[in-house]
């Protein structure tokens, strides 16, 4: 390593020689950088805790509510035959029909599924909910 | 009893401390049915399930219109209910009137002339109700106009109000029955400012509708 930034400075001497010879050759960063910054004392930086360092008994429900873009597709086909018959919707029947079943299943399942949650029933399986997570946690919490 | 369920929780497993219900009756409860017929064949499947207070303003006769009933209640303002039926009978009255001056006059298309007024007014709705409709959402400090699909419940919501509300932007010397016929029928023709106004939606909607990715809720 040390030899090739060796040559490369001999190099840019050379260069730098033939442009302005009364300047300072500078020296490229990537000698100290080969080098490495030196650690800091440990004595200087105690170690804080200012999370507790052991994961909670439990989980936040955030990441169950999803995102809420449905019927994306449906809405741009809509959009374009709209545009395309001068937004008169006698036209469109069929994309509108399209669109609000899409939205209605979106919704009635939305609301199943919240229902199912708010039950909490839990169940084996791999494919749990946050309150059923959060009971099996509180049943078998993590070790102390 | 849903609250009461989470005191006696670690005594009954099998009730749920679920959340608080704001509804006076339980979930349990059924709603009532108001079709007489349904009544009969449904009547021996809820002989012994808890339902819920019959609405008062609700009847099973040929007067009855749910969509007519939810516009009276949209007219009522501090609720004078007899002063919102005065005023929507009127409306039909002078609907009635227009309707049948037409059919008298005699034009090319006097087969398709509708005078059923609470039919003028069932297609009214039907045809100023939005698909969707812009809710501004804020990303990375700027609010977008975002467009977002809309309920079947709100759309009627929307219909009615513009149209009260395109009834209601009047001179003083106009009444509003006469304002409202007006407008009704308009709409009910596919013209006039609501139809124009639900365009104009649809219209903001499509140009927005780079950013309806942005939606949650």
């Amino acid at each position: 390593m040390l030899t090739h930034f060796a040559f490369d400075v001999t190099v840019k001497t050379a260069d730098c020689s033939t442009h302005n010879k009364n300047k300072i050759m500078r020296v490229p960063g990537a000698l100290y950088a080969a080098r490495g910054r030196a650690p800091q004392n440990e004595n200087d930086v105690p170690f804080q805790e200012i999370l507790p360092l052991r994961l909670k008994n439990s989980v936040s429900g955030k990441a169950d509510s999803g995102a809420d873009v449905a019927c994306l597709q449906e809405m741009g086909v809509l959009f374009a035959c709209l545009k395309d018959n001068e937004f008169v919707e006698q036209y469109c029947s069929k994309e509108i029909t399209k669109f609000q079943q899409c939205y209605k299943f979106y919704m009635d399942r939305k609301f199943e599924a919240k229902k199912t949650v708010n039950q909490g029933i839990v169940q084996p399986g791999n494919n749990l909910n946050y309150k059923q997570l959060n009971k099996y946690l509180k049943r078998y919490p993590n070790p102390k | 009893m849903a609250y009461a369920c989470c005191a006696s929780k670690n005594i009954l497993r099998i009730a749920q401390c679920t959340t608080r219900l704001m509804s006076v009756y339980p979930s349990h409860y059924v709603s009532p049915i108001v079709d007489k017929n349904i009544q009969n064949s449904k009547g021996l499947e809820l002989s012994h399930i808890p339902i819920k207070a019959a609405p008062n303003d609700v009847n099973d006769t040929i007067f009855y219109g749910e969509l007519k009933q939810k516009f009276l209640n949209y007219i009522t303002k501090k609720g004078n209910a007899e002063l919102a039926k005065e005023l929507l009978t009127k409306t039909f009255e002078a609907i009635k009137r227009t309707q049948i001056e037409r059919l008298n006059l005699g034009g090319a298309d006097q087969e398709k002339v509708i005078t059923d007024a609470e039919t003028l007014l069932i297609n009214a709705i039907e045809n100023s109700r939005p698909l969707l409709t812009l809710s501004a959402i804020k990303r990375g400090g700027v609010k977008y106009q975002v467009p977002v699909p809309l309920t079947q419940r709100k759309s009627y919501f929307l219909a009615m109000k513009w149209i009260l509300d395109a009834a209601r932007e009047k001179e003083r010397k106009v009444k509003l029955p006469d304002k409202l016929a007006w407008e009704i029928l308009d709409a009910a023709c596919g013209q006039g400012r609501v139809i124009k106004k639900k365009d104009d939606l649809h219209r903001q909607c499509e140009t927005n509708r780079a950013y309806a990715h942005y939606r949650w809720s």
